[in-house]
Order: structure tokens, then sequence, then C-alpha cells
């Protein structure tokens, strides 16, 4: 076997088409893309950053590959959302990628969740309630107010960790916050007129974006968080679709959208498709976009929905 | 570069482990029983559904482990009562059947309870590349023991498997020796399937062993074979997975299709000595 010398070949390949870019201060891996998203808003061009979960994948199942441990390895900061969506894969990453500096409780173990209030937290801490996150409802970062927070977050460890580059972080850290302000103008407008509606989604991903742009989205294809949908659930689902008129139904990209449609068939809902992660839809690079198109589409289907 | 640092465990799961996995290859080539591990690694899926139903933490509690490795045992005995003399039932059948209805089963189980299929596959499926220390080395004590009591007793394991009626005469039980069989198998397979998954435990038992079948009729041979191809494809395949980093291939499929590849360079081998000898490769 020629092995080594292939390695040794496909390593030089490797390094020469590397894109990171050598200069910068902070090397970055989030777990998800919309923590890349931040990571990149407020470090500039000072940080590299790697996200593990593809945006289309399902958060609460990555399946390891080599280059995310290597990522893992070399990195001054890790981003996890925390709230345990990460428990099942990030703690074998994080043994494997043995390195010091971003171990639970490091300085450069960022948990995004720290100083966000989360709802949904289970009163009774038992299995029975499905695969609930005992910590809360982990999919805050779809309520823009929390991704400020966490951006706020970030620039802080950024700049404890790069003391150089203090002032570019808060000086971007600036720029997304006014962004983020100028737009939530523009995003409470589009969905006001909609106030109270109900909307069905597959998984509670939505709580946190319903309760900031004052929907109701209770509803959920799957009977317990994570349990396949059941027949006898989904036809309650469909019941109260149609006693409540309720024409909008959410669907991610990892999630079955053939249930989705044949439960919105019944009373001639419209299946949007969202996402919660940048990159999973045309036109969400960054996490402003991503709300962006988010809250376009949804307004849109509840305005096709209104009689 | 990192080969000795952040990949250390893989490797030596993938050049220690797969020494049980080719031997029992070759019996369970011998024996045409080819699906049985994937039939075992589900009973073991049903054992960790019905202790969930019985209340207990997946991830954290023995009793998952225990009822795990009480339906392999469970499993075990029904292989070794359905091995009829007089096949008029192939035992793959009954393999097939047994799958698929612990599968099922499993699924129901799982609809009374509130965990998810997904949170049995990730307990039961392992990926080769996040194995720690301790997983590792409980695994090779495990398999030493059971490659010990193999060895100690490899004549009559040989014997029922590849002639049971010669064990028949000797006085041998073979109902007992199949279950003897099934149950060690059954516990190293499950062990193997939560390192490294399914399509590995499947690659490190079947494609050795018929690589060895092709270039040799001894077993030793046939032994030396395996294990020479199962090094082969376990080392190289995580070398190209970790190090050709611009392709950033994952670990487990890499492993099994250099395995597909050393299957066709076998084959091309026997079919040449074949073709020069005027008969069929047999030695």
């Amino acid at each position: 076997m020629n092995s080594r010398l292939f390695a040794r070949f496909a390593l030089t390949m490797a390094v020469a088409g590397s894109a990171v870019p050598a200069d910068a201060a902070l090397k970055v891996v989030a777990t998800t893309s919309e923590y890349g998203a931040l990571a990149t808003a407020v470090g500039g061009d000072r940080v590299s950053v790697t996200t593990i979960a593809k945006p289309t994948e399902d958060p609460h199942f990555v399946d390891a590959r080599p280059s995310q441990i290597v990522a893992m390895s070399r990195a001054d900061v890790l981003i996890e959302g925390g709230a345990e969506l990460e428990v099942g894969w990030l703690p074998p990453l994080l043994e494997g990628a043995r390195n010091g500096k971003i171990l639970v409780g490091a300085p450069g173990h960022v948990v995004a969740s720290e100083g966000i209030q989360l709802v949904d937290i289970p009163a009774a801490a038992d299995r029975s309630q499905g695969d609930t996150h005992l910590a809360g409802n982990p999919h805050f970062m779809l309520d823009p107010e929390n991704a400020k927070v966490v951006a706020a977050h970030l620039a802080r460890v950024f700049s404890a960790l790069d003391a150089g580059g203090a002032a570019a972080y808060a000086a971007n850290l600036a720029t997304l916050s006014s962004t983020i302000d100028a737009k939530m103008l523009e995003w409470t407008a589009a969905l006001a007129p909609y106030k109270g509606r109900e909307i069905v989604t597959y998984h509670p991903t939505w709580r946190y974006f319903s309760r900031r742009f004052n929907l109701v989205a209770e509803t959920f294809l799957e009977p317990k968080p994570g349990i396949p949908p059941s027949p006898p659930h989904l036809a309650e689902v469909i019941a109260k679709m149609q006693s409540d008129d309720i024409k909008v139904l959410l669907v991610e990209p990892y999630q079955p959208r053939k249930t989705a449609e044949s439960v919105a068939a019944h009373n001639g809902a419209q299946v949007v498709d969202v996402c919660q992660f940048p990159g999973a839809l045309p036109g969400t690079a960054t996490y402003v976009d991503l709300i962006d198109v988010n809250v376009k589409r949804i307004a849109q289907a509840l305005a096709a929905g209104t009689h | 570069m990192d080969l000795l640092t952040l990949w250390l465990w893989p490797l030596v799961a993938l050049v220690v482990l797969p020494a049980m996995l080719v031997y029992f290859g070759l019996h369970v080539v011998g024996r045409g029983i080819i699906f049985v591990d994937l039939a075992l690694a589900q009973i073991a899926a049903l054992g960790i559904a019905t202790a969930i139903l019985l209340g207990a933490d997946p991830e954290h509690g023995s009793l998952p482990w225990v009822l795990a490795i009480a339906f392999t045992l469970a499993g075990a005995a029904l292989f070794s009562l359905t091995r009829f003399r007089h096949e008029r039932v192939p035992q793959e059948a009954i393999i097939g059947i047994i799958y698929i209805v612990s599968a099922a089963a499993a699924t129901l189980v799982l609809s009374r309870t509130a965990a998810g299929d997904e949170e049995i596959k990730n307990l039961l499926v392992g990926n080769i590349l996040l194995v720690s220390r301790t997983e590792v080395l409980r695994t090779i004590a495990l398999f030493a023991g059971v490659g010990i009591f193999h060895y100690a007793l490899r004549r009559r394991f040989h014997l029922v498997s590849f002639d049971a009626e010669a064990a028949e005469k000797m006085g041998m039980s073979v109902r007992l020796w199949d279950f003897l069989f099934y149950a060690t198998f059954g516990l190293v397979v499950t062990s193997f399937v939560r390192i490294a998954g399914v399509y590995l435990v499947f690659s490190y038992l079947i494609v050795p062993a018929v690589c060895g079948a092709l270039l040799s009729a001894k077993t030793t041979r046939r032994l030396a074979i395996g294990w020479a191809v199962a090094l082969t494809a376990g080392v190289s395949g995580l070398l190209l997975s970790t190090q050709w980093e611009s392709m950033d291939l994952p670990t487990g499929p890499t492993i099994v299709c250099v395995f597909g590849l050393l299957l066709a360079v076998s084959g091309a081998i026997a079919f040449g000595r074949h073709r020069r000898e005027g008969r069929p490769a047999r030695g």
C-alpha cells in the first residue's frame, strides 16, 4: 500500500486548497449555522468559522466526520446552543478532539443559552414527555432579541481571548444589533395584521418566534417532541385545524414534508417551508436574511389563508 | 500527522477487534447464515427498547444492557432451536423473520414510551471515529475472553459449524454447541455494532471470509487471508478518511468501500488462477 505517500499528497492538496485566512486571530467552531452566522457577523475577518451540523441536517442527530474532529481539535472557541440540543453527539466529539481550550467550563466554550430566558421547562423531569429537553426549549435563536443577547455574549468571549480585536468586535456587534433593531420594526409590521393567529408546526421549533411576533404555535404534528406522528394524534391535529380554521403548517428541511402535506390537504391549509438554520433555504446566508425569509414566507401564507 | 493523537483509539480498535469478527465470519459464511449478525443486533435493540418501557434511563443505568444481553441469549437459543436437520425451511428464512419481527416489535414497544427510534439507534450504532479509550479497552477484554473460550474448544466449534452430522455421531449435543456459538457471537456482534455501526460489522464478518474462501480451501490459511484483508481495509480506510482532508470522507463507509475493492482484487486473483490451472481454485 502506498497510503502514506498518498496521504501526504492529499494533505498537500488540502492545505493548498484551504480557504481559511491564515491571519485569523481566532478559530471558531459552531455546532449549528445560526451560531456560525453570528460568529462571522461579530468576528468579521478576525475569525475563521467552521460549522459542524449542515443547515439541512436535524441538529438533534449529527454523524461525525473526520474534519469536524480536526476542526474542534484546533479551535480556540466552540459555540454550542446548550439546552441539551446537541447532547446526543457533542460530548463524544469533544472527547475525541482532545482540546483543553474548548472543554466544558473553559473560557473558549460558549453555551449560547446562558443568559436566555427559556420556555417549556418541564415541571417534572421525566421521560414520559418525549424527547423533552429538561433545560427548556432550545430553539430560542428564532427570536431576534435573543440573537442580540447571544451576539453580545460572543463579542465578550472573543474580546477576552483576542484583546487586540476588542474594538473591532464591539463595532461589529453594534452594527449587527442596530441592523436587527431596524429590521425588527419591519418584521413586526409584516406580521402585525395576523396577531393571535394560530399556526401548526411539525416540532416545537417556532415557540420563541411566535411569542415575539404575537402568533400562536402550540399545535405540533409530533405527539411529543422527537416522537414521530401517530395516526390518532394526526387525526386530532386535522380536527383542530378544521374547527379552528388553521391554514398554515410549517415544515423544516429535515422534517417529513409528505406527512405535513397529507394533514394540510384536509382543510386546504398551506405547507410552508421554513428553516431555523441559515443556509438551509435559498437566500438565508446571514442571520438577518434567515429571519427575513421566514417572516416573509409566513406572512405570505397567513395572508393567503385570510378569508 | 494527527494519526497517533486524534485517531489513536479508532486505530487500535480497527487493528485489534476485527480478529474476532473475521474468525466468526468464517463460521457464519460456512453455515450460510449471512444475516444472523443483523438479526442478533436487532434482538439486542428490542431488549433496550423493553428496558426503556420498564422505565430505565437508556443513557445511564444498567437495566438496558442487562436486558440487551438477556435478549441476545434468548435469540441465541431461538437460533439453535431452529436449525432443522432436514432443511425443509432454510435457516436464512427464519433469521430474516426473526430480524423483521424484532425490528417491528421494537417499534411497537417504543411507541408505548416517550423515546424516539433515533435514540435507540444512537445507543446501538456507534461511530468508529468517536470511540473512547474505555470503550475500546473494555471491548478488547470481552473479545479476548470469547477468543480464549473458542480457541480452547476450537475443534468442537469447527465440527458443529462445518459438519454437524459428524458432531452428532461423536455424541456432541448440536443444539447446546449451537447455543454457545450464537451466544458468544451475539456478545461480540452487539458490542462491535455499538463501537462501529452496522455497516462495519457486516463487512468485517463477511468480506474477509469470502476473500479467504476465494483464495484458499484451508481454514487456517483462510483465517490468515481474512485477517490481512480486515487489517488492510480498516487501516487504509481510516487513513483515507482522516488524512485526505479535502475530501472529508466519513470513515465507516470509506472502510466498507475499501473492503469492496479488496474483494474485487481477490476475485480477480482467484479467476486468474482458475484460468491458469484450468480448474476451480481449490487450494
